[in-house]
């Protein structure tokens, strides 16, 4: 929220004043110019943002590298807390979502996100150890919009991401 | 106790006692009026033959009497000179029962007799108007008897008229008395107290009564003032001359005093017609049936009380039976009521081994899926990525290592696992030097040691004996409880490990001052894959067995481990092992 709260106010002075320099807003804003610069690079980046929530530091780390590599913008998340709040201040594009997750679990966060209109069309796909047709069932009940089972195919979890959000630019 | 159907049971039961009681009192009674009647009939019967007998006799008796007087008088010699005197004399005392006899001649004067103090002589019948009997015999010429009359003494008497003829001319008559007195005393016999006799003339009057309290000659049916029709039967009978038995109510102002039986029997003595009858009260029966009334009694009363016997006895047996039926029924109902809640809980317990089952397996596949995923998206990604830089490849070639380690401790940990649920781990025990072993784990844990920046102190008392055990698994568990003291302490944290030797078994304490445990997590630390703060624990890695296997260890050679801790100030883990073999 402090970001956020930050980028508004960027914006406004950038919108009142377009050659303000970086050091200027730094001293209105009584930030330091890194933090400025960090904000100001991430709100140019026009890159697809994924979250990924994992609490296994090894997966998220491989997984966030892979897709870096393929040119996402990869925010993370370690449990299910996290995950709720990093949707709320970064907006990612698409959410993958493991099942099994501290504090609250990957069906328990689908079936917030999904009912809270501001962030219900934000496509989810769920990565998950288990292989159980009922998780399936469930996953897509609470409105993930896909299901990935682990260990998945990196080329095939690439698709589905794209596949997702291509779906999602259509409508 | 009693339910529905035992109560008519009981009922029936009671009923069909209750018959046999009655049935049995009912026979005892009719066989009590069969013996009376039998017993009855035969004491009249004994009672008529004596009333027979004696009438009899009587009738016998004073027909010869008579006889004599009509020999006499039947002498062809015509009237002797005395007037009969020695003839009379002779046949008074062969008769030894007439009160007198006399001779009256032809014109009715008394000439003769004997006893002569008895003898009216020269009495003359028609001079004193006495002349109506003589006048009868000597028209009719047979014996006449009158009946009783009172003679001049005072008492009764019958006088007995016999006519006397010489060829066919008449001569006269005899006259004799006899006086009732002396027929009494002979031929009545001395009953016993309860029956008397009396006799009846053929008018059914009373001509003597034994008791002697009644006037003689009254009608004998007033006399006894009877309305009963067995009395009026009976005398009836008696008036015509028959012969029998018969019984009667003797009635006392209306009310029945007791029944009589009466026998009676004709005495025929030439114009007289009498009747002689011996009446007792039917007591007399009963008295002699007394006896047997008290023997039936008996019986009747023996039998009934074996019968109320009998049938308690029954009763008690039925009531015991279905008394020790209803117990075991109760028992067996109780014993099934327990097996199956036994089972219940057996039910309830192979369902959450069922759950455990699906959930370890669950677990268990996650747990080696997790690293799988991680080596295949590194793998994948370095496959793709040939022209990749140095350090990203460099990055992601650490991962799939660190991975493949991972996944191979996690399997030796579920092999570990395995064995110790199935009792199959096997000890290569030994005398094994504990502060050896120590100092070896922690030198295994060196880089995590020092990562962590963590210090362990180790404190074991001097010559501590050696403890028999398989120094391997010792060290699993030492690696075991650092790793846990290094996963749950922070960076600089303090891990003791203090050595006491007791008698027969060797105390060995890990503590450290980190994040603690919650009471409630107390209890399920040993559980498989249980991990107190799963966000903290995954930051470190683990398979959430370690503490499981610790425990298998320990406890699989005969050794305890407890757990103490105090909530963000660190724990300490106490387990002790057996020092020699």
């Amino acid at each position: 929220m402090h970001e956020e709260n930050i980028r508004g106010k960027i914006l406004s002075l950038l919108e009142s004043d377009p050659g303000i320099t970086i050091k200027e807003i730094s001293n209105n804003l009584s930030v330091s110019v890194d933090e400025v610069e960090k904000v100001l690079k991430a709100m140019s980046d026009v890159r697809q943002k994924v979250l990924v929530v994992d609490d296994e530091m090894d997966a998220l780390l491989a997984l966030k590298v892979a897709l870096q590599t393929e040119g996402y913008n990869v925010v993370e998340a370690k449990d299910g807390h996290e995950a709720i709040v990093k949707v709320h201040s970064e907006l990612p594009d698409v959410i993958l979502l493991d099942l099994m997750i501290p504090q609250i679990d990957g069906f328990e966060v689908c079936r917030q996100l999904k009912s809270d209109p501001v962030y219900s069309h934000i496509p989810v796909i769920m990565l998950t150890a288990r292989g159980e047709i009922d998780d399936k069932v469930e996953g897509i009940e609470l409105g993930a919009d896909d299901y990935v089972t682990k260990p998945f195919n990196l080329k095939e979890l690439k698709a589905r991401i794209k596949m997702v959000l291509r779906r999602n630019q259509d409508i | 106790m009693w339910n529905q159907r035992s109560r008519w049971n009981i009922i029936l039961f009671a009923v069909i006692v209750l018959l046999l009681i009655s049935s049995i009192v009912f026979l005892w009674m009719k066989t009590n009026v069969e013996i009376r009647a039998v017993v009855e009939e035969q004491y009249q019967n004994q009672q008529l033959l004596l009333t027979r007998q004696i009438s009899d006799s009587i009738e016998r008796s004073l027909t010869e009497k008579v006889l004599l007087l009509e020999v006499i008088a039947k002498k062809d010699s015509g009237v002797p000179p005395d007037n009969f005197s020695s003839d009379l004399k002779s046949v008074y005392d062969v008769a030894g029962m007439f009160y007198v006899v006399e001779y009256v001649t032809a014109d009715g004067t008394i000439v003769s007799g004997y006893p002569e103090e008895h003898v009216p002589y020269g009495l003359n019948l028609y001079e004193n108007n006495e002349y109506r009997a003589f006048e009868r015999v000597k028209e009719t010429g047979v014996v006449y008897i009158t009946d009783p009359l009172r003679l001049m003494e005072g008492n009764y008497g019958s006088f007995i008229w016999v006519p006397v003829y010489d060829g066919d001319e008449f001569k006269g008559t005899f006259i004799a008395i006899i006086s009732e007195s002396d027929l009494r005393s002979r031929y009545v016999v001395e009953s016993n107290s309860s029956s008397y006799a009396y006799l009846l003339d053929k008018r059914g009057r009373l001509l003597y009564d034994e008791s002697g309290t009644y006037e003689r000659g009254v009608n004998y049916a007033e006399l006894m003032n009877s309305s009963s029709s067995g009395l009026l039967d009976i005398i009836a009978a008696q008036v015509n001359g028959m012969e029998g038995n018969g019984k009667y109510l003797l009635l006392d102002e209306g009310s029945v005093v007791e029944e009589m039986l009466v026998s009676y029997s004709p005495i025929s003595w030439y114009n007289q017609q009498w009747s002689l009858a011996i009446t007792s009260p039917s007591s007399d029966v009963d008295r002699l049936i007394v006896s047997v009334y008290l023997k039936l009694f008996i019986v009747a009363v023996v039998s009934v009380l074996f019968i109320v016997f009998v049938s308690s006895f029954i009763v008690l047996i039925l009531f015991n039976w279905s008394k020790s039926l209803e117990k075991e029924v109760d028992w067996k109902t109780q014993e099934l009521k327990e097996s199956n809640a036994s089972l219940l809980q057996a039910n309830k317990k192979l369902k959450e081994l069922d759950r455990l089952k699906t959930e370890f397996l669950s677990i268990v596949s996650h747990e080696l899926k997790t690293p799988l995923t991680a080596m295949k998206t590194s793998s994948e990604f370095l496959r793709e990525n040939d022209e990749c830089d140095t350090a990203l490849r460099q990055q992601m070639l650490d991962i799939v290592i660190r991975n493949i380690d991972r996944q191979s401790r996690m399997v030796d940990d579920l092999l570990d696992i395995s064995r110790i649920e199935s009792n199959r781990m096997k000890f290569h025990r030994d005398l094994v030097d504990i502060e050896d072993t120590i100092l070896f784990s922690i030198g295994l844990l060196e880089l995590p040691l020092k990562e962590a920046d963590m210090s362990v102190q180790v404190d074991i008392p001097e010559n501590i004996g050696h403890i028999y055990t398989d120094k391997d698994k010792l060290v699993q568990v030492f690696v075991n409880l650092l790793n846990n003291a290094i996963k749950f302490s922070k960076k600089g944290g303090k891990v003791t490990i203090f050595v006491e030797e007791e008698t027969d078994f060797i105390k060995v304490s890990v503590s450290d001052n980190g994040i603690g445990i919650s009471q409630e997590e107390m209890g399920r630390i040993f559980d498989k894959f249980y991990q107190i703060d799963s966000t903290s624990t995954r930051k470190v890695g683990g398979s959430g067995l370690g503490l499981s296997i610790v425990k298998g260890i320990i406890e699989g050679q005969g050794g305890t481990i407890t757990v103490s801790s105090e909530y963000g100030r660190g724990s300490t883990f106490v387990f002790t092992l057996k020092k020699e073999q």
